[in-house]
């Protein structure tokens, strides 16, 4: 029986940056071949400097690679231009940062539906797109406040749920609960668990904390830019 | 929610920052529309004073026998592109009796009517006068003999006496531009019929109309004579005014032009801020999935809207602005206001010209918020000027100051014309500026350690935020190297050009008493000449009277091109009034005495004479060749000038009369002598001046000049700061959330207000230091420009008080421009300030 192929993989890929003044070249990516499979909820943790963020950030097509390929959903996303990146990252990917990055000016609504006007869907559309979304989050009660009235954990949720309103293929969270306190980063885990759980979403996050790491049901471990080890497969000698 | 709606919601949120965009256009297009008014107000100035000096623009057919000759032999001129009207002259010495005073009064006939009809002569009361017993007068001098419309006067001309009725009373400065001192006009063919002269004219003078080419049309009329006769401009008359004014037309040009550059910069300036500080918002819309065109777009859509209504505001306030700058230039020059006319094409202009300036300064900024590596634009750090920009910056500096040089060059060898200096000055002005962010920082460093130390923390943070964005402060830096820059360097030039004509007319009116012949200036009879002498002898026994020197003027040609010769006496007792270019005064001398000739620097540059060329000289239609021994500055019919001793002149030439007489009083004995010299004057046809009223009609020119240039530049200045006042509040704003930080880790407010004066302050003395070397550069290109139009360079003096006034200026628009942004953002909610984007 063949199986069915990763929806977001990695073939020895690799980012390299320029050192300033004079210094060397550093490898923050070495060589790193990954597979995610769809509906798995999958935590790359290292200590600071491992390259799980830079790794995350080319899953999710933010910094192209100096070498290696990511492919998602079969697409390899290096050798789409610029327009097309951004298409794949407004229809296909959903992105959650540490420091939520909502803007300021929308209310929490607005936010959410943010990729859907840039793909000009229809404000209506939108709109009902976005409030189903913070309902699956738990937010539509706060739909039409500013994030600068919303507290830490409030803010995220409603970037989760800015992550999911295009139905994406993927979720990819960095550090989500790295500006949170316990209490708030537990319902934020446990609300990503749960879309895993009851979507078939599949998620990615990158986490330095081992209770967030231990609530995904595959651990992937970076060290030096390499995998170390990997839940779901031998580790590395 | 459209991108639209989200434009909205930023400016609602951040009005300040949406309002100090827009307000960059506001001052920008107010500042391009007040500075073109005031330029235009100015220019217009300059034509009336001009004309007020010099009269119409002119241009004088005569034999080249310096006779009178048949006016029939003139071909038809009236359809010569650039002529109003052709007008034959004939003057005629007449006395003039009212009551029981008898006056010796210059007649000119001319055809009356056609002159008042065509508005050539103005009329204050009565009307022309058409009959053979009909007279107009001049109006001062019917005022002074009590004289009115419908009195009669005894007239004696040539054939006959004659009891003739005054129709009309002329306006004084109406005659000036053909009567030639002449106060009693009569209709041309009743005086040629009274002095046996049917036919005959003494010159045509052909009036031109305003803007025309006097060059094109002079060639032009030139063409069509036939070989008796000669078209030149008439001597004297020229350059009186124009010698002050070219270098001031120039001057317009450059501030018309700096003002425009000044507008870019602070435009481009409030734009690059204005999309820097939403960075990290467009960054993200980037990354949730928005191409670079649609973050183009958003940004140049609001450039669009901000221009437009920045646009409107400002071209409202330039024209408001344009009526008391103007009403001002005038009084400055003292004519009168021509009203502002506004054009009903200049309020769309304005508001387009705002829409593309914004939207073109907007560009760069666009195109770096598409390009930004989108985790470094997410990131609360600034971004780093990339390398290239400097490099890139460094190059455009070094292409533009070659472009520059090239241009100067290219004028010197006489590639291109003088005016080709306003593009040089702009461009070398552009690479200064692009040399800015290259040298601002180490200046400020430099400066930085000259705060005094009871501010040394706050003066290290200045120094480092400063050194922070390097191009942006450099934007805002560059609105005041431009301000500084017109402030020194053009007032310098203009102050020298200014300096180097009075200094010559200082050196050349060294008598207390002029005496000029009426219809002088033009052409010297030779039939006038035992006359001459015998005047000169009756002046010169006069008791009160050290010294008279007589002057003669004729117009001749040297290779085809008109010059003006100038016999003089040149008393030995006396300072040469000439300024010799590369020998000595007594070489100068020396050369006179022998029978040789010096040339103007104009006709040296316009012949391609040098010293000791012969050169072929035609007066009264005889070429005589003549040895130019050296060259001299002089500004007698604009440069154009070849001197010689009055004895030479009658040799070689036949030059036998003295058209003017320079009387030196001995001490003290100057007023005593005015009415001896009037006498005299009155019965030789000729006018007396003091050279107090010469003086005085020079001071007014210039100090008209300078004081209309200086308003402008005031202008230039006060864009300069408004600019600069607007860019430090909107650099203000952008720092709320770090100047929050130093508060709330112990600044006191005080110290906060401090370090962001401080740091306003560093950049307008480092901005004063660029726009100080910047405009000394400015000043030596404009003066190399003038060289090809006066044929030497002038000599430039660094005026201290310009100097330190500018670069005080400077100083005082940055700090009080940071005062009040500071003190707003010091009074913001700690938690506020800290938590501004």
């Amino acid at each position: 029986m063949q199986m069915p192929s990763p929806i977001l993989g990695t073939e020895r890929l690799e980012k390299t940056f320029a050192g300033g003044d004079g210094e060397a070249t550093v490898a923050a990516v070495r060589g790193v071949t990954l597979g995610v499979d769809r509906g798995q909820f999958v935590a790359i943790t290292g200590a600071s400097g491992s390259g799980k963020s830079t790794l995350l950030h080319m899953l999710g097509g933010i910094t192209r690679p100096t070498a290696g390929r990511v492919l998602l959903e079969g697409v390899d996303l290096a050798t789409l231009d610029d327009d097309a990146l951004a298409a794949i990252r407004r229809r296909r990917i959903g992105f959650v940062f540490q420091r939520y990055n909502l803007l300021p000016e929308l209310s929490l609504v607005e936010n959410v539906s943010l990729p859907l006007a840039l793909d000009r869907v229809a404000p209506a559309r939108c709109e009902a797109a976005a409030l189903a979304a913070l309902e699956a989050v738990g937010m539509a009660h706060r739909a039409t406040h500013r994030p600068d009235g919303l507290s830490g954990g409030e803010q995220q949720r409603g970037a989760i749920a800015r992550a999911l309103v295009t139905d994406p293929a993927v979720v990819l969270a960095d550090e989500p609960t790295g500006a949170l306190d316990s209490a708030n980063s537990a319902r934020v885990v446990e609300l990503l668990a749960r879309l895993v759980a009851d979507r078939g979403q599949t998620v990615v996050l990158v986490t330095h904390d081992p209770t967030v790491a231990a609530a995904a049901g595959r651990v992937v471990r970076m060290r030096d830019g390499e995998i170390e080890s990997d839940s779901a497969g031998n580790p590395r000698p | 929610m459209r991108l639209g709606g989200l434009l909205l919601r930023q400016w609602s949120r951040r009005p300040g920052r949406a309002l100090a965009a827009a307000a960059s256009v506001a001052v920008a297009v107010g500042a391009v529309v007040a500075t073109w008014t005031a330029a235009d107000a100015s220019r217009q100035g300059y034509q009336r004073l001009t004309e007020a000096i010099a009269g119409v623009p002119t241009i004088d057919v005569t034999a080249r026998d310096g006779q009178r000759f048949d006016a029939s032999a003139v071909p038809r001129l009236a359809d010569v592109p650039g002529v109003r009207a052709v007008v034959p002259l004939f003057y005629r010495p007449s006395l003039v009796r009212v009551g029981e005073s008898r006056l010796r009064e210059v007649a000119v006939g001319v055809d009356v009517e056609a002159l008042v009809a065509e508005g050539l002569l103005a009329l204050e009361s009565g009307e022309p006068c058409r009959e053979e017993d009909e007279l107009v007068l001049d109006a001062t001098l019917a005022k002074g003999l009590g004289v009115s419309v419908g009195d009669e006067v005894l007239f004696f001309a040539r054939r006959r006496i004659a009891r003739m009725r005054v129709t009309g009373l002329a306006a004084t400065d109406s005659l000036r531009w053909f009567a030639e001192g002449a106060t009693v006009v009569v209709d041309i063919q009743v005086l040629e019929s009274m002095s046996l002269a049917t036919a005959e004219v003494d010159r045509v003078r052909i009036a031109l109309a305003p803007g025309a080419s006097r060059d094109d049309a002079l060639a032009a009329v030139a063409r069509r004579l036939p070989e008796t006769l000669a078209a030149d401009v008439p001597a004297g008359r020229a350059s009186l005014a124009e010698d002050v004014l070219h270098s001031a037309n120039l001057g317009l040009d450059f501030v018309t032009a700096l003002t425009l550059a000044m507008a870019w910069f602070i435009v481009g300036n409030a734009m690059l801020m204005n999309v820097a500080e939403r960075r990290r918002g467009l960054t993200l819309i980037r990354v949730l999935g928005g191409t670079g065109r649609q973050v183009r777009r958003l940004v140049t859509v609001e450039a669009a809207l901000l221009g437009g209504l920045g646009a409107a505001v400002g071209a409202a306030v330039g024209l408001a602005a344009a009526a008391p700058i103007s009403a001002g230039i005038s009084r400055a020059l003292q004519t009168t206001a021509p009203g502002v006319a506004v054009h009903p094409l200049l309020v769309p202009v304005a508001v387009a010209l705002g829409v593309v300036i914004a939207v073109a300064a907007a560009w760069w900024p666009a195109r770096q918020a598409t390009s930004i590596d989108l985790l470094e634009g997410l990131s609360a750090l600034p971004a780093e000027p990339p390398r290239e920009s400097m490099r890139g910056l460094l190059v455009a500096a070094a292409g533009l100051t070659a472009v520059a040089l090239a241009c100067e060059l290219a004028m010197a060898y006489g590639f291109l014309p003088p005016r080709a200096s306003v593009v040089s000055g702009v461009v070398l002005l552009l690479a200064f500026v692009a040399f800015t962010p290259l040298l601002l920082i180490p200046l400020v460093r430099l400066l930085g350690r000259l705060v005094p130390s009871r501010w040394r923390i706050e003066g290290a943070l200045a120094v480092s935020q400063i050194a922070r964005q390097p191009i942006r402060t450099a934007l805002t830096a560059g609105v005041l190297v431009v301000a500084v820059s017109n402030g020194i360097g053009l007032g310098h030039a203009i102050r020298d050009s200014v300096d180097d004509v009075l200094g010559w007319y200082a050196k050349m009116l060294k008598a207390d008493w002029v005496l000029t012949q009426a219809g002088a200036l033009s052409v010297s009879r030779q039939d006038r000449g035992a006359a001459s002498r015998a005047m000169q002898e009756e002046v010169g026994r006069l008791d009160g009277v050290a010294d008279v020197e007589g002057i003669g003027v004729a117009t001749g040609r040297i290779g085809g091109k008109a010059c003006v010769v100038v016999a003089r006496d040149l008393p030995a007792g006396l300072p040469l009034p000439l300024a010799p270019v590369d020998v000595t005064e007594a070489d100068v001398r020396a050369a006179l005495e022998r029978g040789e000739a010096v040339a103007g620097t104009v006709l040296a540059q316009r012949t391609g004479l040098k010293a000791g060329d012969e050169a072929l000289v035609e007066v009264f239609g005889r070429s005589t060749p003549v040895r130019v021994a050296a060259l001299v500055v002089d500004y007698t019919s604009g440069g154009a000038s070849l001197v010689v001793r009055r004895d030479a002149a009658r040799r070689l030439f036949g030059m036998e009369a003295a058209d003017v007489l320079l009387v030196t009083a001995a001490e003290g004995r100057s007023a005593a002598l005015r009415e001896p010299l009037e006498a005299i004057a009155r019965s030789h046809s000729m006018v007396l001046r003091s050279y107090g009223d010469l003086r005085g009609f020079i001071d007014r020119i210039v100090s008209g000049v300078v004081g209309s240039l200086w308003s402008i530049l005031g202008l230039g200045f006060v864009v300069g700061s408004l600019g600069v006042a607007n860019t430090v509040t909107m650099s203000v704003l952008e720092q709320q959330r770090s100047l929050g930080l130093l508060r709330a880790v112990g600044m006191r407010r005080g110290q906060v207000v401090a370090l962001v004066v401080l740091q306003s302050m560093l950049l307008g003395a480092a901005a004063g230091i660029i726009g100080l070397v910047s405009g000394v550069t400015t000043a030596l290109f404009i003066q190399f420009a003038s060289q090809p139009l006066l044929g030497h360079p002038l000599a430039m003096h660094i005026r201290p008080g310009v100097v330190i006034a500018n670069l005080l200026a400077a100083l005082v628009v940055t700090a009080v421009a940071a005062w009040l942004p500071a003190r707003r953002a010091v009074n913001l909610d700690l938690l506020e300030a800290m938590s501004a984007e």
